[in-house]
């Protein structure tokens, strides 16, 4: 019907249209790639811990000004485990040697087989001589977790024993063992050669991640094992509160083990939030640049629109006044304007479709990011043309309501 | 007639103040993106030490095992205790350093302050002088105590006065670690971005001040544990001689030359020296020996990050989309004004004067989007500091990049009015004055 007419309109001056049109262009291809880090980036840090209703979980750092020997630093934890449990408000406490998302841990090469060449994976591995599972709520998937009996003492600084018995997560079962049914009962080795350390497979936990929380599998891979050491240079522990009393009761912790050494220790507590938070830090603010940026995007091309569409239809007043005298109606003329919108944003759209290939292909080459799927760029595909038709309402609407008696009166 | 024309450019901004403001506006916002994102990147890759950053070598040997070795792979970025110790008595290079990270507790002598934690560095006395430390207090402790690891300590200028107030504190005791320590100098504000002399091993190229620094073979002597990460590729026996005798990785080494010329000469004993040790039995992959100076050390570590990188880019295709819409605002601001060049034109200027005057305008419209597009960016990069700590240290914008925003401003709004200018010196002045 109309096109035809309006596309020969556009012709005769090109160059306004290009530029709208490689605005387009331009902001869909940056668009469609920031909304797809953006969701990426959203998608790693949600990633469940394996802990669960982690806002209830804290875990406080003990450091003794003097620890004294082995048999001290035993009882010093024991007394310690005592008088959290004895904090109101708390469900449960676990001794343990490193933190999810902590991003500083212990990690240790496990093989299926003594004689491999090469260690099959590097697994964080956990050490707690309380009930961890309990504690962080892990599942269970097969098997059962450690009982009191399990748990090995010894001293870190003298001695080289190691507990023989283990949890693994399901997916460091799954690379070790690729073939197996059930991981219960495997035996599994620290190390390769001889002096690698064997321990057999009690129990799978469904997801447990890493301190480090690496991406994909590696970051589920952790080993737990049952310990009770001294000799390291500061005691963890990790408790669990009753909903909503965390705050207080990681206050109330903190003054019991003060209370406990008379002051003659070094104690920091963190929520598990706190560590989910710092973790993810620099994601957080990559989103939120990237957001930043497309909102300005789609506000400079929508000032864009709005600034050419204003300036033709200051240019075709008289044209307009014309069409209006010769009975066209006020739908007539926006539907004009809205029209060749839809046309140039289109064009720019087709343009912007494949300027988004182009730029995620350089951001996969030279950044190592993934490809961009389908329906990023249909989501961009649309949210340009919605924009276009409502940045060109207000000029259209503006031209629909000239006057064809002024209009012509002063050509 | 600059200067005329420069006027007249002001009182145009003030012609179509809606349209002026927005073209302002978008200049200055594309602007400010691509400025913030460039300081990160400037600081993050820049030369932590000018003038010395070549002359500072880290020296890297591969000492791990040659079971499931396949070539190219390393072991680590660091050494073990017995080839820090080797190298440190090697006489090679002007000075050396061995560094490695430590963390304690301090007792203050004051009974009201409570005991705290402290993190920093166990380098050897040439530390000081190899990184330039500016001393507050005293300076470097002796080559004897170097030696022999006595209980001297050099402080931050924080941790001083968190102690000991605004007095000068050299000769003064402090309990840290359990032992008595006394201090030999204070340090003042000492945090180069990035990190350069600790980007491995520790909490990364920017990480915190170091609070404390005290000799690498007095934490040795008190078998203190290590602050940070350590690498073992084989099981070590318990024990702190156990670790000292093993093939882990804790330690790190800088060399200061002379001069660049001697790196050849540094580079043949390190290799001299790496065979030497393979003949009683160690270093049995015998992979090559690197030294790295500052910046390929910087290149090396990938101090600066993909995100940084990814949004400098984004950032800059956000400036050219700015460009495209100041170009479409410019040809309808420089449009409307046909009739008054049609009468210029018609009164003897030539296009080139047109040409000109058009383009200085542009020139101001890019000077105030420049002015505007600053202050911006100094509000995101506060903003940006706020939301990363890490980040923060490197949000400072210096005169280099004050320079740059304006000048990226001005060429890109000159940039942009070249077409609008092109096409208002193609008016025919006879049309236009016919039509009027």
């Amino acid at each position: 019907m109309e096109i035809k007419p309006i596309f020969s309109a556009l012709m005769r001056s090109k160059t306004g249209p290009i530029l709208v049109a490689v605005q387009v262009a331009l902001s869909l291809a940056i668009l469609a790639n920031a909304l797809h880090i953006v969701s990426v980036r959203q998608e790693v840090a949600a990633r469940p811990t394996g802990i669960a209703n982690e806002e209830q979980v804290f875990s406080i750092s003990v450091k003794a000004l003097n620890p004294g020997g082995h048999e001290q630093q035993i009882a010093t934890q024991n007394s310690e485990t005592a008088a959290l449990r004895a904090v109101p408000g708390i469900t449960s406490v676990a001794n343990v040697n490193q933190i999810v998302l902590s991003r500083s841990g212990n990690y240790n090469s496990v093989a299926a087989n003594r004689e491999q060449e090469r260690s099959t994976a590097s697994p964080s591995m956990y050490v707690t001589s309380d009930s961890l599972v309990k504690t962080w709520g892990l599942k269970i998937i097969d098997g059962r977790d450690f009982t009191p009996q399990d748990v090995l003492e010894f001293d870190q600084k003298t001695s080289k024993a190691f507990p023989t018995v283990a949890l693994i997560t399901k997916v460091l079962g799954q690379k070790v063992w690729p073939d197996a049914a059930s991981f219960v009962g495997k035996k599994m080795y620290y190390g390769t050669g001889a002096e690698a350390r064997e321990v057999t497979v009690i129990g799978v936990i469904d997801t447990l991640e890493t301190p480090s929380a690496a991406m994909g599998a590696d970051g589920e891979m952790s080993t737990m094992v049952p310990a009770r050491t001294s000799g390291s240079s500061r005691t963890l522990y990790t408790l669990r509160a009753e909903p909503g009393q965390r705050d207080r009761a990681m206050k109330d912790a903190e003054e019991a083990i003060r209370k406990l050494h008379n002051g003659q220790v070094v104690v920091h507590s963190k929520t598990q939030s706190e560590q989910r938070v710092n973790r993810y830090k620099a994601d957080y603010a990559l989103a939120w640049m990237l957001i930043t940026v497309s909102v300005l995007l789609m506000m400079v091309t929508a000032s864009g629109i709005v600034g050419m569409a204003s300036l033709w239809v200051t240019q075709r007043r008289k044209q307009i006044g014309v069409r209006r005298a010769l009975g066209a109606r006020k739908f007539d003329i926006l539907r004009y304007f809205v029209t060749e919108n839809l046309m140039i944003t289109t064009t720019g759209i087709v343009g912007g479709l494949l300027g988004a290939l182009a730029l995620n292909q350089l951001l996969v080459s030279k950044l190592e990011l993934a490809r961009l799927p389908a329906e990023y760029m249909v989501i961009g595909a649309a949210a340009f043309w919605a924009l276009g038709i409502a940045a060109v309402y207000g000029p259209a609407w503006r031209a629909a309501s000239i006057s064809p008696a002024l209009a012509t009166r002063s050509a | 007639m600059f200067q005329y024309y420069f006027l007249l450019g002001v009182r145009s901004l003030r012609r179509n103040p809606v349209l002026t403001a927005l073209m302002v506006l978008i200049l200055a916002i594309g602007v400010a993106a691509s400025v913030s994102t460039l300081t990160i990147l400037h600081v993050m890759s820049g030369d932590p030490i000018p003038g010395k950053s070549e002359r500072l070598i880290v020296p890297l040997i591969d000492n791990g095992p040659l079971k499931g070795y396949t070539p190219g792979e390393r072991e680590g970025d660091e050494m073990s205790y017995r080839d820090a110790v080797n190298l440190l008595a090697s006489g090679q290079g002007d000075r050396r350093t061995a560094i490695r990270g430590a963390s304690g507790t301090v007792e203050p002598a004051r009974k009201d302050m409570p005991v705290f934690t402290v993190e920093g560095l166990t380098p050897t006395r040439d530390f000081f002088a190899m990184f330039e430390v500016p001393f507050l207090h005293g300076g470097a402790w002796s080559e004897a105590d170097d030696k022999a690891g006595a209980d001297v300590v050099v402080l931050s200028s924080k941790l001083a006065e968190k102690l000991f107030g605004n007095a000068n504190p050299v000769g003064q005791r402090v309990r840290m670690f359990g032992f008595d320590y006394s201090v030999v100098g204070v340090f003042g504000k000492w945090n180069p971005v990035p990190r350069y002399h600790r980007i491995v091993g520790g909490p990364g190229a920017f990480g915190d001040e170091d609070e404390f620094y005290i000799p690498f073979h007095n934490a040795i002597r008190h078998e203190m544990g290590q602050n940070g990460n350590m690498n073992c590729s084989s099981d070590r026996g318990p024990g702190y001689q156990a670790l000292l005798d093993s093939e882990c990785i804790w330690i790190q080494f800088w060399f200061e030359l002379h001069s660049v010329a001697d790196r050849p000469q540094l580079q043949a004993w390190l290799d001299a020296y790496a065979s030497e040790q393979r003949k009683l039995g160690r270093l049995q992959r015998n992979a090559p020996n690197k030294l790295f100076n500052v910046m390929e050390w910087l290149e090396e570590q990938k101090v600066v990050g993909k995100d940084s990188r990814l949004s400098a880019m984004l950032a800059f295709g956000f400036l050219i989309l700015c460009l495209v819409n100041t170009i479409g605002l410019l040809l309808a601001k420089f449009s409307v004004r046909a009739p008054e060049v049609g009468v210029r034109r018609a009164l003897g200027a030539s296009r080139k004067e047109i040409f000109t005057q058009f383009l200085i305008e542009s020139a101001v419209v890019g000077l105030a989007g420049g002015i505007l597009g600053l202050l911006l960016a100094l509000g995101a990069l506060s903003l940006i500091g706020s939301i990363s700590e890490q980040i923060a240290v490197t949000t400072h914008m210096d005169w280099m990049m004050l320079l740059v925003t304006f000048v990226m401003s001005v060429s890109a709004a000159i940039l942009a009015g070249l077409l609008p200018t092109w096409r208002a010196c193609q008016v025919t002045p006879a049309l236009q004055l016919k039509s009027q």
